[in-house]
């Protein structure tokens, strides 16, 4: 304690063990993961993201949409995410690995949209979820403000490209 | 303790016999003021933003801004984050670590103006960044929202503003060394190293798919752990002794604390991450963590406590602007460290997750404790380094009320309200819409709170500012009146 090395160097352990072991491991762990049939000859999970999904992921991070929303189902015992609706089975590793970047989200003051896009009734409904009764009313153009910018055309094909809804190797849907 | 002991001081008074400086505190005024005062700006800048953002999550139309893109709540909330982490509290412990190991190591900082050149430049990466966030320039990543070019810029700047206090250590006369030092030297070093791997694993290499998560719920950890935690322990360990003029009861416990504090703090953040898509055994490691930091907590409520329920401590301290707020601070992470380990627990959890309860315990963490503890040390330090008293008494109370009351109503109202929140929200027959409508009152609670904090706030700073602005007229008129 009295010796500035030894100070510096216990730590130094102490920031570089952890680092070390939560998130080399994990990557150790999950970075070779990629999509993946659920059975053999099975279509890959999770699918490609449309380009404008992408888009759409751009404007939802640049709007801050990360404070209000999660995008992840818990399994079922821990709260009540399941049986509320917010997905079919719980999210796993797996369904992230498309994502750029991961929007786990830490916080809802709004609903869970990690598998939005399969809940949606259509696009009429997405573009009034986006508009929040009037609060993201810039993001449509008119004089009623009806016609749907760029913007909220990208952020409404990300919504619906949100699914959790097929079967993946670590969690397979009941028949 | 290698210094001399000093009983508890009137209210707003400089120390008597102490208005010429120290050759130590006359080399790191400078850089000190700089940081001081760009903190509180910074600071009267994040609780304006903290008005706006708790108007705005009363409501689900957006309340008075609603259709304003650039102050949507996911900026002004994220932008009000940053300024009140990297704007005042960095900026604030750059100036209150620098003084602390300066005193306790008789250190003269002879390149002051590297410390300036890197408070400069923090400030100005700050600006950028918080500008970026308004611009809807953002990464996504909580306290790591700033655009990525920013982070190289920050880190370079911790490097020249927040090294010296390790500098200070080393260079120190004696062998001997306090539990303050190793505090600060702890949270010098840990920070820059986290931020630096952070932003390389999250931003510029990101991770695949959740691994970004968990590399993000370290640095959280680290971050409000080992930068506002360690910090604002060291202040606590220098100004309790030194003010009430006793020893610290169980000192001996100290290099205890400290390590255990050091050790596990750095594991605790997949706590954050329980139910989430992420391997288990990481989950159980952060919960193992969260309940083993109670042993940092329990010694340094020994030490604390302790020291304050001895011969009329608490009284002394009530009756001392200093004490008053650092004893408050002491308390406030007492209970930090109780509750960080009793809802790590998976059962409490599952209930709190998503509610704004993780808000409350952070607030707890880097307002009630860490706030709370450099709002004591200003009231020490500055009179000492601009040679001045504090210009209204009044001003100091309404500084105390507001934000002690502010800060217990707002923990109050996010950890009840989210608790509750969370009981409804388990059952899933009551709508999301329906839990959100009751817990309506709380968002009033949390107004409330948000523009009792800027009261107060505002008052720190009329009475601060005046003070240096006194200081540095000519001739130091103000030192004689």
């Amino acid at each position: 304690m009295k010796n500035l090395n030894s100070l510096l160097a216990g730590i130094f352990l102490a920031v570089a063990f952890p680092f070390g072991v939560l998130v080399i491991s994990s990557q150790v762990q999950l970075g070779s993961l990629g999509p993946a049939p659920a059975e053999e000859g099975g279509p890959l999970f999770p699918s490609r993201e449309p380009g404008l999904a992408i888009q759409g992921r751009a404007v939802y991070v640049s709007l801050g949409c990360v404070s209000c929303h999660t995008q992840q189902v818990r399994p079922a015992g821990q709260g009540s995410d399941i049986a509320r609706g917010y997905g079919v089975r719980a999210s796993v590793a797996r369904d992230y690995v498309q994502q750029k970047p991961v929007l786990l989200g830490e916080r809802r003051i709004g609903p869970d949209l990690a598998n939005y896009g399969a809940r949606a009734k259509d696009l009429n409904a997405v573009h009034a979820a986006i508009r929040h009764d009037g609060q993201f009313a810039f993001l449509y153009a008119g004089a009623k403000q009806e016609a749907a910018t760029e913007r909220a055309i990208a952020l409404a094909a990300y919504l619906q490209s949100l699914r959790q809804d097929y079967s993946s190797p670590e969690a397979k849907l009941k028949q | 303790m290698t210094q001399e002991n000093r009983s508890g001081r009137p209210q707003g008074r400089p120390p008597e016999g102490d208005s010429r400086l120290t050759r130590t505190e006359v080399q790191l005024r400078g850089p000190f003021l700089l940081f001081f005062i760009s903190s509180v700006i910074w600071l009267l800048a994040a609780s304006v933003l903290g008005v706006i953002a708790a108007l705005q999550q009363g409501s689900l139309a957006g309340g008075p801004f609603r259709d304003c893109e650039i102050l949507t709540y996911g900026h002004v909330a994220a932008a009000q984050h940053n300024l009140f982490v990297y704007g005042w509290g960095f900026n604030a412990f750059f100036a209150l670590n620098l003084w602390l190991l300066s005193q306790l190591g008789r250190f003269e900082l002879r390149n002051g103006w590297l410390a300036t050149l890197g408070g400069a430049v923090w400030n100005l990466a700050l600006t950028y960044g918080v500008v970026q966030i308004f611009a809807g320039n953002q990464t996504g990543f909580g306290l790591l929202e700033f655009p990525r070019e920013v982070g190289p810029v920050l880190a370079v700047a911790f490097l020249l503003a927040g090294f010296w206090p390790i500098v200070a250590f080393a260079r120190r006369p004696t062998g001997h060394s306090f539990a303050s030092q190793w505090f600060v030297v702890a949270a010098s070093f840990a920070f820059p190293l986290t931020y630096l791997l952070a932003q390389l694993l999250i931003l510029w290499q990101p991770a695949s798919g959740v691994v970004q998560t968990i590399a993000h719920s370290w640095f959280v950890s680290n971050l409000l752990l080992l930068w506002f935690g360690a910090s604002a322990l060291a202040a606590v360990y220098y100004f309790l002794p030194k003010v009430l003029g006793r020893t610290i009861s169980g000192y001996y416990l100290a290099p205890v604390a400290f390590w255990s504090f050091v050790l596990f703090a750095g594991w605790t953040g997949p706590a954050a991450l329980i139910g989430a898509p992420v391997p288990l055994w990481l989950q159980s490691v952060g919960v193992v963590a969260a309940a083993m930091l109670i042993i940092p907590v329990i010694i340094t409520a020994i030490n604390f406590h302790g020291m304050l329920s001895t011969e009329g401590g608490w009284s002394r301290a009530w009756n001392d602007t200093t004490l008053r707020f650092v004893s408050f601070g002491a308390v406030a992470f007492t209970l930090f460290g109780a509750l960080n380990a009793v809802f790590a627990f998976r059962g409490y959890n599952a209930v709190v997750r998503f509610t704004s309860f993780a808000a409350g315990q952070e607030q707890l963490l880097t307002y009630a404790f860490a706030t709370m503890v450099l709002f004591g040390a200003a009231y020490y330090v500055l009179p000492r380094l601009t040679g001045s008293r504090w210009p209204s008494a009044k001003l100091v109370h309404v500084h105390f009320w507001a934000t002690a009351l502010g800060v217990v109503a707002s923990i109050v109202a996010l950890l009840v309200g989210g608790w509750q929140e969370g009981k409804q929200l388990a059952v899933a027959s009551i709508k999301l819409a329906d839990v959100v409508r009751a817990g309506s009152s709380w968002n009033y609670v949390l107004s409330v709170s948000a523009v009792l904090l800027l009261i107060g706030h505002v008052a720190f700073a009329l009475n601060a500012f005046g003070m240096i602005l006194k200081s540095s007229a000519p001739a130091s008129a103000g030192r004689h009146d």
